[in-house]
């Protein structure tokens, strides 16, 4: 690894930025379209977060300023891990236990930081955040375990290259059509979109983690949930949707699936917590199981 | 030489450390540390004479790289803690027993590591348990010792049986000789195999022997809590080692049912392991104190260390032996981290504490850098060793523990970071008002054991190099390294990329936030409160029941403790109802009895 690595990094985290800044933009369009509003200007997004940025703030304390630094370095971290489409900042680094593992370095700080604001309703967004994790994660890295088995790589790019060699029926998402819903509705959950999204409930909690966040804080704050969304999404058009041979490709996969999933968001009510980690355990989980034991059993779905 | 003469030294050790306390408490207490200490630079110095034998008196002993990476890793917890111990000389009851006892468990597991034949063995498991049995009670509670006793006894009994068993069978003690007859004969290998296993499961704290950690581990003095999470319970993961490896569990379990490849005997422990990973978890989130919360958490690592152990191959094999290096320095480093707020504020209950980052920072600093290890995230050791047992377990397809795994992962996310919400940050309470900063003595060996973790988080090459040697020398491939990039089978591992990507990250979130206005700073009462007028902060502060609503869908769950609690129930009715019939003071049933016997004796004595 060296200073071009490093560069090749900076550009994929500025291509990410722009690009699901925008998308997120245009879906508060189509968001607003589906409520029968005008809606915003697709780039609203951008003037949002660099309003934010550009504001004065206030801080309770180190920890507050720190957590905050720790979680949007660690999100960055991660996001420069993922492959954008076919290109990689860093070569050979793309495994997914690595990425989910250090995009738990984001989530800590972000709690870290919110615990540390000494308001209780943070730490009671923080504790049904953590709570949420626990539901979605399991099924997911069920059947990414599944696969991992089926085809000897943990590697996102290589588990994609894997899946374009079948063309469109070699796409994960129909091979294993079970893993493919739960990863779905894993995906929802990691999002924090309805019906999983008890932990920011503004109207109940006073938005969570977020609730005493303002200026620069909360900029980074926007831009560390824009390069979430852009991990979360990525791994599953990577996982599940055969990745992309062009950047081109990438794009309108990943397009296509946000759009997908904000639609259904808005259309649903949302869980309690504990619902929501019973739903979990239900119905993804068994699915996740059932097709890893399918996998790994019968080796069903596998070429 | 030099080992010989460390464990007779540390014998000297301890009982001069008595000597010595009784002259001054403190000196004694710092004794402790400076015998451990230089245990420890002998070991580090001794490495070159892996291989070499000794006896003293009737014992005999032997350097295996696995007994000395046992024994490092002990003698730094040990080391480290040991300068937490000057500064609760005057609360307890013995303190120079404390001292002594001390360095008399230190020396035990020496003596266990190195021993080569199984009477040697058993003599400084026995030594180990007994003077750890009479530091627990000089802590909280006598109960606790009670529990730790009687399931540790189960775990001698088991050794004594094992012992006796394969002596009769070979006709000799000698560690590696003993076992090798066993391979013939599957169905004694079996016998033997559990018998020694049970030892270690004890040890290990595995469901369900799992009783004992919370008790012992909440209840014994702050200093010795985290020795025995640290240390100790890592004996337990030595005989396991020793019945997997030296049996070997393989070879005499060649013939035997087989799912996944794996022999059903370890395939049951492995369930077993499993289990005590989603219980450990399970009852680390609902935990009110912070030290059984810690304590339970070792029963979940336990759980990956012995699945890692008994899959015996490249990668999980050597992720379990790292993780245990990792969780030992881990949760020494938690457990030091409480202790601090204990000697500080007198208390280890979350929902009593609040707001300590605000007066001992570095306190929180290492309690911070010890979770993210023992949550297995990165760029801390926890994370490496972790991604090993898992890609492990992802090349054999054991699906049922790796679902057990992944969900002690991420429950551990929301058990460590309990603490560090409800005890380091949120409202600091009126009257913690004017503690004072962590002692420098107790600084020491935190900045140590935070630098340790960070470190073999960034490069495990030489940690890694070591297990690769234990690994040869129990005869399966050892973990393969190129630079500081570790090759599985399923993918690679650069840790040092990681490290470096995970600073560039930060760099760039910290010129944002440089560049960006100056915040103000308010104090912590002045958030937003629902429009409400609030001065108490104590009453503001979110740490009881942390995650009620999800401890609500098992708050009705099965346990060992209420089996155990009913089976003694049982028992004391028969034993009432033996009383009622028996031993009664009534006269009729003293009369009743006796004719009874007469009249059986007659009808006897006219059958003949």
């Amino acid at each position: 690894m060296n200073l071009v690595n490093f560069a090749y990094g900076l550009l994929l985290l500025l291509a990410a930025f722009v690009f699901q800044t925008t998308l997120t933009g245009i879906n508060r369009k189509v968001v607003a379209r589906l409520q029968r509003r005008r809606g915003p200007k697709f780039y609203q997004q951008f003037i949002d977060i660099f309003k934010a940025l550009s504001k004065g703030s206030t801080t309770h304390g180190w920890v507050f300023d720190f957590g905050v630094i720790m979680a949007l370095g660690g999100i960055m971290a991660t996001a420069i891990f993922i492959p954008f489409g076919p290109l990689k900042a860093v070569p050979g680094m793309d495994n997914i236990f690595i990425i989910a593992y250090v995009l738990a370095v984001g989530m800590l700080g972000m709690a870290m930081s919110a615990s540390g604001s000494g308001n209780p309703w943070a730490s009671i967004g923080v504790s049904r955040a953590l709570t949420n994790m626990l539901a979605y994660d399991i099924p997911f890295m069920m059947v990414v375990f599944g696969l991992i088995f089926a085809f000897d790589s943990s590697s996102l790019s290589g588990l994609a290259a894997i899946q374009r060699e079948g063309g469109l029926l070699g796409w994960n998402v129909l091979r294993f059509p079970l893993g493919g819903i739960v990863a779905m509705i894993s995906l929802q959950g990691m999002l924090g979109k309805k019906p999983f999204d008890s932990f920011i409930a503004p109207a109940e909690i006073a938005s969570g983690p977020m609730v005493e966040y303002g200026g620069r804080h909360l900029g980074m704050l926007f831009l560390l949930h824009e390069y979430s969304t852009f991990i979360e999404v990525s791994l599953i058009v990577h996982l599940f949707f055969g990745g992309g041979a062009t950047v081109l490709e990438f794009m309108v996969k990943y397009a296509v699936i946000y759009t997908f999933l904000n639609l259904v968001s808005n259309v649903l009510p949302r869980f309690k917590i504990d619902q929501a980690v019973t739903f979990f355990y239900k119905v993804p989980l068994a699915m996740a199981v059932v097709q890893t034991f399918l996998i790994i059993f019968l080796g069903m779905g596998v070429a | 030489m030099t080992f010989d003469i460390v464990v007779i030294l540390m014998f000297l050790g301890a009982f001069s450390a008595y000597l010595i306390s009784k002259a001054s408490l403190k000196a004694g207490a710092y004794a402790t540390t400076v015998f451990s200490l230089g245990a420890l630079a002998v070991l580090l110095m001794g490495r070159s004479e892996i291989g070499s034998e000794f006896s003293v008196l009737f014992m005999n002993f032997e350097v295996t790289v696995i007994g000395w990476y046992f024994s490092g890793v002990m003698v730094l917890v040990y080391a480290m803690t040991s300068f937490f111990n000057s500064f609760w000389m005057d609360k307890m009851m013995y303190p120079g027993s404390y001292n002594f006892l001390y360095l008399f468990s230190l020396a035990g597991t020496l003596g266990l590591f190195f021993a080569s034949d199984l009477i040697t063995l058993f003599i400084f498991w026995e030594v180990v348990v007994w003077s750890s049995t009479f530091i627990i009670p000089m802590g909280k509670s006598r109960r606790a010792a009670v529990v730790y006793y009687t399931i540790s006894s189960i775990g001698s009994m088991a050794t004594l049986y094992g012992i006796m068993l394969v002596y009769r069978i070979s006709g000799t003690l000698v560690i590696q000789e003993a076992f090798v007859p066993l391979k013939e004969d599957p169905l004694t290998a079996t016998v033997v195999f559990v018998i020694f296993v049970m030892a270690g499961l004890t040890k290990i704290g595995i469901f369900p022997f799992h009783i004992w950690l919370p008790l012992a581990h909440g209840s014994a003095p702050h200093t010795f809590s985290p020795v025995l999470s640290g240390g100790l319970v890592k004996m337990g993961a030595f005989i396991a080692y020793m019945s997997v490896a030296i049996l070997p569990a393989y070879e005499a379990f060649e013939g035997s049912l087989k799912i996944m490849g794996i022999p059903l005997q370890l395939y049951f422990l492995m369930i077993l392991g499993a289990i005590s990973i989603v219980l450990g978890t399970l009852m680390a989130i609902k935990q009110e104190d912070a030290k059984k919360l810690i304590a339970y958490s070792s029963v979940a690592n336990g759980g990956y260390i012995l699945i890692g152990i008994l899959m015996m191959d490249q990668l999980s094999f050597a992720g379990s032996m790292m993780h245990l290096f990792n969780h030992a320095i881990a949760s020494a480093a938690a457990f030091l981290a409480i202790a601090v707020v204990a000697y500080r504020t007198g208390t280890t209950k979350i929902s009593e504490l609040g707001g300590m980052i605000h007066r001992m920072p570095l306190t929180y600093l290492t309690y911070l850098i010890a979770i993210i290890s023992l949550a297995g995230i990165p760029p801390m050791g926890g994370f490496v060793s972790k991604w090993l047992i898992i890609q492990g377990l992802a090349d054999r397809g054991l699906m049922f523990m790796a679902l057990a795994a992944f969900f002690g992962s991420i429950g551990s996310f929301l058990y460590v970071f309990r603490p560090l919400a409800a005890v380091f940050l949120g409202q600091l309470k009126p009257e913690h008002e004017h503690l004072k900063s962590e002692p420098l003595m107790m600084k020491i060996p935190m900045v140590i054991l935070m630098v340790l973790i960070l470190y073999f988080g960034v490069l495990p090459k030489w940690l890694l190099g070591i297990i690769g040697e234990i690994q040869v020398a129990a005869g399966i491939e050892p973990v393969m390294m190129s630079g500081n990039t570790i090759l599985a089978v399923n993918g690679v591992l650069n840790t040092l990329n990681v490290f470096m990507i995970f600073g560039f990250g930060f760099l760039i979130s910290l010129i944002i936030f440089l560049l960006m206005q100056k915040s103000r700073r308010v104090g912590l009462m002045d958030t937003y409160t629902s429009a409400e007028f609030i001065y108490t902060p104590e009453l503001y502060h979110y740490a009881g029941a942390f995650y009620a609503p999800f401890e609500r869908l098992y708050q009705n769950h099965p346990s060992v403790e209420k089996f155990l609690g009913a089976i003694a129930w049982k028992f004391h009715e028969l034993g009432t109802v033996v009383n009622a019939l028996f031993f009664s003071h009534k006269p009729a049933v003293t009369v009743f009895w006796t004719s009874v016997i007469l009249v059986m004796i007659t009808l006897g004595g006219a059958g003949i």
